[in-house]
């Protein structure tokens, strides 16, 4: 058995688990789980947002640690789903690394949902939500466009790789620029419901969620780091749309 | 007509989150279906208690019974149902009457709003997490119980 490709597998599922959006605990469970399944002495593992440590004692030998850092998350479910299993199915079997590899690189290549799927289910989104705060329907329909536009927007920044920050405050400023001038135009009626169907876009649900769970389950490091993230995202969507409000005059909510 | 309204819409919401999830087949379509409920308990809940919070909680309450089922029954982590049936309950609406608020010179009334925001995703999140914790312990116990 060599522990160095073992933990560097672990590593593999735990930095994977973390990228698709699993929580804290989560991730040091199964990494803990899985080495454990082996003949381990000991485990140490030590998890953020940004990177996760372990330490793994063999039975006999020297210890070994391995670090990641994690730069970037992209929530992906269902590869968290995989993931879970194939931990699942490591700690019953105790296959050898080379399975444990192969697997690894299958649910690295799942692809995610075709762009255009994407760019419809965030139209969706903004328009369902601009109606369900209580907007007209056409307005609804506006908000869609937008949603789509704000979509593609996403994409093409994310490829430049800009911070977060910028990339929220963009995405929110175009949003409430379009907004407003539908508005301006006579087609919309209501602004601040186009704008409202659009930030349920952006709102940092799943970061907000997760830092909530992390920091009740007593992983008070990970937790808050995930809550100042969220929030100066939030901050950011907040920057963009008012920037552009103060261009316009105000909105009257 | 306009519970019914949002209804729908919360669950279409949520439906298209499922798939910004990368979510497929059966897990995506119960994933919608959670904002369907969380919606739903939220206005059933607010026949009973004419607290906002209180409605919030106890709506996050039963979504997170109903993803920590269906993850057990369906073999795959909470998170997979939780996060897209929780999307209605989030409170943009409240973020963005903050938002407007800090355009206003008025502090106190932004001030305000603003712990109304934080109040509602407070109690989201004690909703979330009240159930996780329960549902830990009854693990740590079935799971002790069968090693006997």
């Amino acid at each position: 058995m060599d522990y160095n490709e073992l933990l560097t597998c672990a590593l593999d599922i735990g930095e994977l688990m973390l990228i698709s959006g699993a929580e804290i605990g989560r991730v040091e469970d199964s990494v803990k789980r899985i080495v454990s399944a082996y003949d381990i002495a000991r485990a140490d593992i030590f998890t953020i947002t940004s990177n996760i440590v372990v330490t793994l004692t063999p039975e006999s030998g020297a210890p070994i640690t391995q670090t990641r850092r994690i730069l970037k998350y992209e929530t992906d479910l269902e590869k968290l789903h995989s993931l879970n299993h194939l931990s699942r199915y490591i700690c019953r079997v105790k296959p050898d690394t080379d399975y444990i590899a192969k697997e690894i690189a299958r649910i690295r290549k799942m692809a995610p949902h075709k762009l255009i799927t994407q760019v419809a289910a965030s139209a969706l989104i903004a328009g369902s939500f601009t109606i369900f705060f209580g907007g007209k329907f056409t307005d609804g329909l506006i908000s869609a466009l937008i949603g789509a536009i704000v979509k593609l927007l996403v994409y093409a920044i994310d490829k430049t790789q800009v911070n977060a920050v910028f990339s929220n405050l963009i995405c929110s400023a175009v949003a409430s620029l379009i907004a407003f001038a539908f508005v301006r135009i006579g087609a919309g009626q209501d602004v601040s419901k186009i704008i409202i169907g659009n930030i349920m876009l952006l709102i940092p649900g799943i970061a907000l969620t997760n830092s909530m769970r992390d920091l009740i389950n007593g992983d008070i490091i990970a937790g808050t780091l995930r809550l100042c993230e969220a929030a100066v995202i939030a901050l950011a969507i907040a920057g963009g749309f008012i920037l552009v409000s103060l261009l316009f005059g105000g909105v009257a909510a | 007509m306009s519970a019914f309204v949002q209804i729908l819409t919360g669950f279409l919401g949520s439906l298209g989150f499922s798939v910004l999830f990368q979510l497929r087949g059966k897990k995506l379509f119960f994933a919608a279906f959670g904002g369907f409920l969380s919606w739903s308990l939220y206005l059933l809940f607010g026949l009973f208690f004419q607290s906002e919070p209180l409605q919030y909680f106890l709506s996050a309450v039963a979504v997170t019974i109903y993803s920590e089922i269906l993850a057990r029954i369906l073999k795959t982590p909470t998170s997979t149902f939780l996060v897209s049936s929780i999307v209605p309950l989030i409170p943009g609406g409240a973020l963005y009457n903050t938002m407007c608020r800090a355009l206003d010179t008025d502090f106190t009334v932004f001030t305000e709003s603003a712990a109304h925001t934080g109040s509602l995703a407070l109690s989201l999140a004690a909703g979330i997490v009240a159930v996780s914790s329960v549902m830990k312990i009854i693990n740590t116990v079935t799971v002790s119980f069968k090693k006997r």
